[in-house]
């Protein structure tokens, strides 16, 4: 979810084969970059498994450019690197939120074969997804401050998860802004 | 039984093309919601239909919500054909209520007449996803949900039909203030929850291909039901 100069990316995390709960300590973000994240969805062994691959591209990135990955050079690398697997996909789908060298808000989401979407607002994926852009489309508003951003997308997480019988079990929020990155745990229902 | 489909229907080859199986249901679509308050409830629902899994639209103008003869609102969505049949055979009832005991039948009343006339259809069910409000005895608004087998609960805010998940995590966050984090408040009033429900339908506009047009809203209150109209978007 975007703001003014800063982004906002939440998941639950909650883990589980149907409804079977496995996991309630189930990180599904990463910093990718000091001002970008990605947030994965989906099959939580390609989840874990693009993850280590993405945590190596990006290292190899940075020794070899020596410099960090924008973000929409991230969202680009994301993608070519889901349609290499055009016909064995991994069955995730990803969200790279961040701030560009300029500090302009990046959200981009895309599906499990890395066909992206460039949002101006707000990105949602996963189980609860209807759930999630109904409640962003009535919350988000442009231009929100960090502070702003962070109740906005705590609610909207809270509220969408809450309806969804296989997610939840506590969330968590980074908000980045140019000066820092703030994280937050939300305690939800454990239910 | 072999299969759980609600209906087995032989169909003779002089009246079925060829090669096409006959399917008795089309879904329609469309967003009902209501949200029930003090001394009032407020229905919505958009206008639109489609037909089929939604590319086409049949008309942007054609309500499915109705009053009923007893003052109480019911909005219907799913297949809109028996969501028709299902308030014909519902006026029907309160037709014959009336004639037998000389009063309107209560809303409380309506819910459960309404719950059993589908449940009666358990094995080859209405598919419409509707929603009774209406006052209680006391006066005080009420919203009963249901599911096509006639399951229901009285409740305070609920959304239903295509947009319906969409609205309902937003209607808990404005209404029962689930999240821990919202700020308890007095009980909503009318202009409130009216702002809450055109809210509601905006957002559910955006994102659902199958609702748009028009939002019709129904304010029930002791002393009738007002209608009102609103734009949506017609895209």
């Amino acid at each position: 979810m975007s703001g003014k100069n800063c982004v906002a990316i939440a998941s639950d995390k909650r883990f589980g084969v149907k409804y079977l709960t496995i996991s309630m300590e189930f990180p599904k973000m990463f910093q990718a970059t000091d001002k970008t994240f990605i947030g994965i969805s989906g099959l939580a062994t390609d989840v874990q498994t693009l993850m280590e691959r993405f945590r190596f591209k990006i290292n190899m990135y940075r020794m070899n450019e020596e410099r960090d990955f924008e973000p929409i050079t991230l969202a680009n690398m994301v993608s070519s690197t889901l349609y290499e697997r055009r016909f064995s996909p991994y069955f995730v789908e990803p969200i790279v939120a961040g701030l560009d060298k300029n500090n302009n808000p990046y959200i981009n989401g895309m599906d499990l074969i890395g066909c992206s979407t460039t949002a101006c607002d707000f990105a949602a994926t996963g189980t609860p997804e209807d759930q999630l852009y109904g409640t962003c489309e009535a919350l988000w508003e442009p231009n929100l401050e960090p502070e702003e951003l962070f109740e906005t997308i705590s609610q909207t997480i809270m509220s969408a998860t809450n309806r969804d019988c296989v997610s939840g079990w506590g969330a968590v929020v980074h908000v980045i802004t140019p000066e820092r990155v703030i994280t937050r745990t939300l305690k939800t229902r454990m239910d | 039984m072999d299969s759980f489909l609600p209906v087995q229907v032989s169909w003779t080859p002089q009246t079925a093309a060829s090669g096409s199986d006959f399917y008795p249901y089309t879904n329609n679509a469309g967003t009902v919601a209501g949200i029930s308050g003090g001394d009032f409830c407020v229905m919505a629902a958009d206008t639109r239909q489609s037909f089929g899994v939604g590319y086409l639209i049949n008309t942007r103008y054609q309500p499915k919500m109705f009053k009923l003869s007893n003052g109480s609102v019911l909005g219907t969505s799913g297949f809109y054909a028996d969501g028709l049949t299902l308030i014909k055979r519902i006026n029907q009832r309160l037709e014959w209520y009336k004639h037998a005991h000389d009063k309107e039948m209560s809303t409380p009343a309506l819910a459960q007449l309404l719950s059993i006339t589908l449940y009666s259809k358990r094995f080859f069910p209405y598919y419409a996803r509707v929603l009774l409000g209406g006052l209680d005895l006391e006066g005080h608004g009420v919203v009963y949900g249901y599911d096509s087998i006639g399951s229901y609960e009285p409740c305070l805010a609920r959304a239903t039909g295509s947009g319906g998940s969409l609205i309902q995590p937003f209607l808990d966050n404005q209404i029962y203030r689930k999240t821990p984090l919202g700020i308890l408040q007095a009980p909503h009033t009318l202009d409130q929850v009216k702002a809450v429900m055109r809210d509601s339908f905006t957002s559910a506009t955006e994102r659902d291909i199958q609702t748009g047009d028009y939002l019709e809203l129904f304010i029930i209150t002791a002393q009738g039901v007002d209608v009102e109209k609103y734009d949506l978007r017609k895209d």
